[in-house]
C-alpha cells in the first residue's frame, strides 16, 4: 500500500510534465522576485550607507557671490557645533565634446585632493590628484560628453579663455546628483590649472559638516548660523542647501524604485499561491474518482493528505531550485545595474541567509497551506460521492446577477447572430472569478505601471514645455555682470539673423518676516513689460501677471503661499535686496516652483530701486529661424561678436538644448520604470498562462465535446485565445482607469525628487494604444500554449476522463 | 441470421471490415475489437448490446472517428475516416455524424438554443441566416422549444439529452450514434428519450445505438451482441 502511494504521487508530479513545468515555473517567479528584491534590497541599502559614510557628507553647501580664502574656512572650522568644514571653487564653464557639441560643464577646484574632509571625492581610474593642465572627470559624467580617459578637450572659461585640456582620468563623486540625470558633467582641476586659465585664487563653494549630522533640525540651525556668519563677513549667499540627512541625491527616486520591486514580488507571490490553490484544485477534480478509489480500498484521510502535501511540497522544492540561485544572480546583477545608474559603489554583494530562509519557508509553507484549502473541501467527500460525480468540469456559471447578464436569455440582441463562439469565450471567463480577479489584478497592475510611465513621459514633455513657453525666444544668454541695456541689445541685433532682443535683471533676495527671521534665497526675476516683451507670463493660479505701469508689485509661485503662511495674495511682502529691505505688493501667483522660488517683478521698478536703471545682466534673443543647427551657428556668431565688444557671456542657453536636455535628462528614469512596468506585464502574462493552463485542464471534456461536435484545432484553440484577450482587454480597460491615480503619484514623487514641482499632468493616449496592442499580443501569446494543448488533446484522450 | 441480404455497396453507410483495436498500456496490450465486419444500410435504427467491457464504446469510437483502428477499414458514408488526420477526422465528424453521450455533455456556458447554434457554426450545413430558425425547429421536434434560452444546469438529465440529440442534428448528420445515452437516465426519462429516437428513425436518420437493456435493444430494427470483441449474433427485430 505504503509504496504504491508514492509510487502515485510520483506518477501525478511527472505523469504531467507541461503541468508540473508551469507550476514550478510561476511559483518560481514569484520565490525569484521576492529573492531578487529582498536581497537587492540590503545589498543597495548597504552600498548606499557606505558611500555615504564614506563622504562623510555635508549637512548643507552654500555658495557665496564672491571668492574666499583659506582664512574664512579655518574661521568657520573653528566655530562652535561645526564638526567640519571644507571649501571648493565652482566654475560653470563651456565645454566643447568629442563630437564638436558645446555643453556646459561644472568644474570643480579643489586645494588639496588628498585632504578633502567633507563631500569626499575620490579617484576611480588615471591620473590622482589632477595633473597640471590637465583634467579628471567624474565617472558617470564621462558618458554625458561621450569622452574618455585620454581624450582631450577644449574648455572655455566664463571669461572666455579656452584651453584644451587633456582627461587625465576619473573621479568618484557620489555627493552630485548623477551627471546623466541633469545633463550637466563634473570636472576637477588644480588651483595651478586654474590659474592657467587666468582665473584668481580663492574659494565660492563652503561645505559644512555639523556636530550630530543626523538631527536634522539641528544641522539646519548649525547651517543657518554659518550662513549668517558669512554674511555678516560680508560675502553674499545666492544657494545655500541642506542635505537631507544621512542620503545621497537620489535616495527618494532609488527608495521609490525599491518600493516598487517589493511590490512586483509580493504580486508575484501572491500569484503564484494562486496558481498552487488553483492546480490542487484542478488535480482534485480531476482525481475525484481516484481519491474516492482510494478511500474505498481503505485509504485513511490522513494518507491521502499526506500523499498530496508531499506533491505540493515537491513543487515547491523544485520551484526553490531553480528560484534561489536565479534569485541570487539576479539581486547581484540588479543591485550593480541600478548602483551604476545612481553612482554610488557597492561594498559587498553578499546574500543574507535569512533571505534564503524567508524563500524556502515561503516556497514551501505557503503552497502548503494553500493547498489545503481545496482539500478539505474535497475530503469532506465520501467514497461514493467521490466516484459518483459525473457531470461537465465544475463551473458555477450562471449562479449570479454578471453571469444572469451576459446569458443569452438577456442580451435579446444576440440571439440571432452568430457568434456562440465568442460567447462561449466570454462567458467562460466568467466562470471562476477568484481566479479571474487574482489575474486581473496582476494584470491590471501591469497595464496600469505601463500606461503610467508613458504618462509619466508625456507630463514631463509637457512641464518642460511648460516652463519654456514662458520663454519666447530661441537663445538665453546671461552676463557676468550688468551691462548698458541698449548697448547690449544693439550690439546683438547687429548680428545677422537676430530678430528681436530683450533683457532682464536678476539677484538674489530673502524674505523678511515679521519677526525679523529671513527665508531661504529667493531667486528674482525682473523682465521687462511691455507689449514686445520676449518673457510671456506664467501659468498663472490666483490674481494676474504684471503689468507695464506697475511698480513694485510681484507675483509669486503659489506653493510659496502655502509655505509662508503671513503672505497672501493682495498682501505686502517685504524682501531684503542689497541689503535693503523693501515692500511688495502679492498681484498673482503662478503655478508651480517650489524648489526654487521665483519672484517676478517688473525691471522698470526694479533697476530704478536698486540704482541700476538701463542696465541687465540677461539677454534674450529672438532669430529669424528657429531650428536647432541654425539656432547653434547664430548664437556662436552673436557670443564672438560680444567678445569682441568687451562683453562677457557667463551662460548661453538655447531653448532648444534646454528642452533636449531637460527630456534626455528624464529618459533613463522613464527607462528603468519601463523596465519595472515590462516585469509586471510578465508577471501578469504568466499569470494569465497559468490561469489559462488550469482551465484548459478542468475543461478537458468540454474540449473533447467541442472536438465531438466537429470543431477544428483553430476553433478549440480559439474558445482559449479569445477568453485570454477578453481578460487583457479588461486589464486594459481597468489599467486605464487605474493609470489615471498611479500617473499622478508617479508625477508627484518623480517631479518632486528630480525638479521639486510635481509634473504638469498628461495622459498619453498614443502610450494607451501601445498598451492595447501590446496587451492583446500578451494575451494572445500567454494563451497560445494551453490553447494549443487544448488543440492537440484528442477526443479518445478526453473521454478517459470520464 | 448473417445472411441478411446485402444491400447494394452504396448503399452501406457504415461499411467495417476487419476492424482491429488493440490498446497498448503499461498493463500489457489488450485487443478490444478483433476483426469486426459491419454494414449499416442508410436509413438503418441498429442497436449494439454485449457485457460490460465487450467493446462496444470502442466500436462507436472507431465509427465516429473517436479512436483510430490499429488495422481494418472504416467507410463511413464513402469517407475513409482512417485515412483523415485528427483535424480532418474533427471537421468532417462536425459534419456527417451527431454524436451523442452518456453524460449528454452540453457546454455549461451556452443556452440550449446557444449550443445547437455553436454545432451549426462548425458544421456549416445551414447558412448563417438559416441557423437561428433551424435550431428553433430543432427544439421544436425534440419537445424543447420552451427551454430554449435556459442553461442546462437548470434541466432534468432527460431534457438535457433531448436538447444534446437536438445538438447531434444541428447539421443534419447522415448518422447518429448514441453510446448507451439512457444509461444515466431514470426510467421515465429514458422512455422519452428513446421514443425520440424512434420518431428519428420513422423519419429515415441512421442510428447507431449502444445500450445494455435489451428490452430497449430489441425496439431498434436490428441488433448486433458483441462479445469480446467480436460481433457474436446479429438479429433483425422486425
Ligand atoms: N484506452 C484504453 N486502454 C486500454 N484498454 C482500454 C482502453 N479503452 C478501453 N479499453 C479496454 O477495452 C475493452 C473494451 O472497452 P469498451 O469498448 O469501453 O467496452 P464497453 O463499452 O463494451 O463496456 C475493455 O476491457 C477496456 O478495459
Ligand atoms: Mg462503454
Amino acid at each position: 500500500m505504503l509504496k504504491a502511494r508514492w509510487y502515485k504521487v510520483i506518477n501525478d508530479l511527472f505523469g504531467n510534465k507541461t503541468r508540473t513545468l508551469l507550476i514550478v515555473l510561476s511559483m518560481s517567479v514569484g520565490l525569484f522576485a521576492l529573492g531578487i528584491i529582498l536581497s537587492a534590497r540590503t545589498i543597495l541599502s548597504e552600498g548606499l550607507a557606505e558611500s555615504f559614510a564614506a563622504i562623510n557628507p555635508s549637512s548643507g553647501t552654500m555658495r557665496t557671490a564672491e571668492l574666499f580664502d583659506e582664512n574664512f574656512l579655518e574661521s568657520v572650522r573653528s566655530m562652535e557645533d561645526v564638526q567640519d568644514a571644507d571649501a571648493r571653487r565652482q566654475i560653470s564653464a563651456r565645454v566643447q565634446t568629442t563630437l564638436g557639441e558645446w555643453k556646459n560643464i561644472t568644474i570643480f577646484v579643489v586645494a588639496d585632493y588628498d585632504d578633502i574632509r567633507v563631500n569626499k571625492v575620490s579617484s576611480q581610474s588615471g591620473a590622482w590628484p589632477p595633473p597640471e593642465r590637465e583634467i579628471l572627470i567624474e565617472r558617470a559624467a564621462l558618458s554625458v560628453i561621450d569622452a574618455q580617459i585620454g581624450d582631450v578637450l577644449l574648455v572655455r572659461f566664463p571669461n572666455d579663455v579656452e584651453r584644451r585640456v587633456r582627461i587625465a582620468g576619473s573621479a568618484y563623486d557620489p555627493a552630485q546628483l548623477p551627471a546623466q540625470l541633469d545633463g550637466t558633467p563634473y570636472g576637477y582641476i588644480t588651483f595651478d590649472t586654474l590659474e592657467w586659465f587666468g582665473e584668481p585664487y580663492g574659494f565660492n563653494e563652503l561645505h559644512v559638516l555639523a556636530t550630530n549630522p543626523k538631527d536634522k533640525f539641528w544641522a539646519q540651525q548649525v547651517v543657518n548660523r554659518v550662513k549668517d556668519k558669512t554674511e555678516k563677513s560680508g560675502y553674499t549667499i545666492p544657494l545655500s542647501m541642506t542635505a537631507e540627512p544621512g542620503q545621497l541625491p537620489m535616495n527618494d527616486v532609488l527608495q521609490g524604485i525599491l518600493l516598487l520591486m517589493g511590490l512586483l514580488g509580493v504580486l508575484s507571490l501572491f500569484l503564484s499561491i494562486f496558481l498552487v490553490i488553483n492546480t490542487v484544485s484542478a488535480l482534485l477534480t480531476q482525481q475525484k474518482r481516484q481519491i474516492g478509489v482510494m478511500k474505498a480500498v481503505g485509504g485513511s484521510t490522513l494518507q491521502i493528505l499526506g500523499m498530496y502535501l508531499v506533491m505540493v511540497l515537491a513543487y515547491g522544492a523544485l520551484a526553490l531550485l531553480i528560484a534561489i540561485p536565479l534569485g541570487v544572480v539576479g539581486a547581484r546583477e540588479l543591485s550593480s545595474a541600478l548602483a551604476v545608474f545612481f553612482n554610488f559603489d557597492i561594498y559587498s554583494t553578499e546574500i543574507q541567509s535569512q533571505t534564503f530562509i524567508i524563500q524556502v519557508a515561503i516556497g514551501l509553507i505557503l503552497p502548503v497551506l494553500a493547498s489545503l484549502i481545496p482539500f478539505i473541501s474535497s475530503l469532506r467527500m465520501s467514497a461514493a460521492e467521490a466516484m459518483s460525480v459525473y457531470n461537465t468540469s465544475k463551473g458555477r456559471f450562471g449562479k449570479n446577477w454578471i453571469d444572469q447578464l451576459i446569458s443569452g436569455a438577456n442580451l435579446w440582441f444576440m440571439r440571432n447572430l452568430s457568434i456562440r463562439s465568442i460567447l462561449l469565450s466570454v462567458r467562460n471567463t466568467f466562470r471562476n472569478k477568484g481566479r479571474l480577479t487574482l489575474t486581473l489584478i496582476t494584470l491590471t497592475l501591469g497595464s496600469a505601471t505601463f500606461i503610467s510611465v508613458f504618462n509619466v513621459r508625456a507630463s514631463l514633455s509637457s512641464t518642460v514645455e511648460d516652463m519654456i513657453k514662458w520663454f519666447n525666444c530661441d537663445v538665453m544668454l546671461t552676463l557676468d555682470r550688468t551691462y548698458r541695456a541698449d548697448k547690449v541689445q544693439h550690439e546683438a541685433m547687429n548680428v545677422p539673423g537676430v530678430t528681436q532682443t530683450d533683457v532682464w535683471i536678476q539677484m538674489p533676495t530673502r524674505l523678511v518676516r515679521s519677526d525679523d527671521s529671513e527665508s531661504g534665497m529667493i531667486y528674482m526675476f525682473a523682465p521687462t513689460i511691455h507689449a514686445e516683451s520676449l518673457i510671456v507670463s506664467p501659468t498663472i493660479a490666483e490674481g494676474r501677471w504684471l503689468e507695464p505701469d506697475d511698480d513694485n508689485a510681484a507675483v509669486v509661485p503659489s506653493a510659496f503661499l502655502q509655505d509662508e503662511p503671513e503672505l497672501h495674495l493682495g498682501g505686502e511682502m517685504v524682501l531684503k535686496i542689497d541689503g535693503k529691505e523693501r515692500t511688495f505688493k502679492i498681484v498673482g501667483t503662478y503655478v508651480g516652483m517650489a524648489f526654487l522660488p521665483l519672484v517676478y517683478t517688473n525691471y522698470e521698478y526694479i533697476t530704478q530701486v536698486t540704482n541700476r536703471v538701463g542696465e541687465a545682466d540677461a539677454l534674450m534673443v529672438k532669430m529669424d529661424r528657429h531650428d536647432p543647427a541654425y539656432v547653434d551657428v547664430t548664437t556662436r556668431a552673436l557670443e564672438d561678436h560680444f567678445e569682441r565688444m568687451g562683453v562677457r557671456v557667463s551662460m548661453v542657453s538655447t531653448i532648444n538644448n534646454e528642452r533636449t536636455e531637460a527630456e534626455a535628462s528624464f529618459d533613463a528614469i522613464v527607462a528603468l520604470l519601463l523596465v519595472m512596468a515590462i516585469l509586471l506585464a510578465l508577471v501578469g502574462g504568466l499569470g494569465l498562462m497559468g490561469t489559462m493552463s488550469i482551465n484548459v485542464l478542468e475543461r478537458t471534456r468540454e474540449i473533447g465535446v467541442l472536438r465531438a461536435i466537429g470543431a477544428s484545432n483553430r476553433s478549440v484553440a480559439l474558445v482559449f485565445i479569445r477568453e485570454g484577450i477578453v481578460i487583457g482587454l479588461m486589464s486594459w480597460l481597468m489599467g486605464a482607469l487605474v493609470a489615471i491615480p498611479m500617473s499622478q503619484g508617479l508625477n508627484q514623487a518623480l517631479g518632486q525628487a528630480v525638479m521639486g514641482v510635481p509634473l504638469t499632468y498628461s495622459y498619453s493616449m498614443p502610450g494607451l494604444w501601445l498598451w492595447l496592442v501590446v496587451v492583446i499580443c500578451l494575451s494572445v501569446l500567454a494563451s497560445f500554449i494551453p490553447a494549443r494543448t487544448a488543440s492537440r488533446l484528442t477526443v479518445r484522450e478526453v473521454l478517459a476522463y470520464e | 441470421m448473417r445472411d441478411t441480404p446485402l444491400p447494394t455497396p452504396q448503399a452501406n453507410l457504415v461499411d467495417l471490415r476487419q476492424v482491429v483495436k488493440t490498446y497498448r498500456s503499461s498493463a500489457g496490450t489488450f485487443t478490444a475489437l478483433k476483426g469486426v465486419d459491419l454494414r449499416v444500410e442508410s436509413g438503418a435504427f441498429v442497436s449494439i448490446i454485449g457485457k460490460s467491457g465487450s467493446g462496444k464504446s470502442t466500436l462507436i469510437n472507431v465509427i465516429t472517428g473517436i479512436d483510430r483502428p490499429t488495422s481494418g477499414e472504416v467507410v463511413i458514408d464513402g469517407t475513409a475516416v482512417q485515412n483523415l488526420n485528427e483535424e480532418q477526422i474533427a471537421i468532417w465528424r462536425g459534419r456527417s455524424v451527431g454524436v451523442i453521450f452518456q453524460f449528454f455533455q452540453l457546454l455549461p456556458t451556452l443556452t440550449c438554443v446557444e449550443n445547437i447554434l455553436l454545432a451549426m457554426d462548425y458544421g456549416g450545413h445551414y447558412s448563417r441566416s438559416e441557423r437561428p430558425q433551424q435550431a428553433m425547429n430543432l427544439l421544436e421536434r425534440v419537445g424543447m422549444v420552451d427551454h430554449a434560452h435556459r442553461l442546462p444546469s437548470s434541466l432534468s438529465g432527460g431534457q438535457q439529452q433531448c436538447v444534446a440529440i437536438a445538438r447531434a442534428l444541428a447539421n443534419n448528420p447522415v448518422l447518429l450514434t448514441a453510446d448507451e445515452p439512457t444509461g444515466n437516465l431514470d426510467s421515465k426519462s429514458t422512455e422519452m428519450v428513446f421514443h425520440l429516437f424512434e420518431t428519428l428513425a420513422d423519419s429515415g436518420k441512421t442510428i447507431l445505438m449502444v445500450t445494455h437493456d435489451n428490452e430497449l435493444a430489441e425496439r431498434a430494427q436490428r441488433t448486433i451482441r458483441l462479445v469480446d470483441g467480436r460481433i457474436q449474433d446479429e438479429f433483425v427485430n422486425r
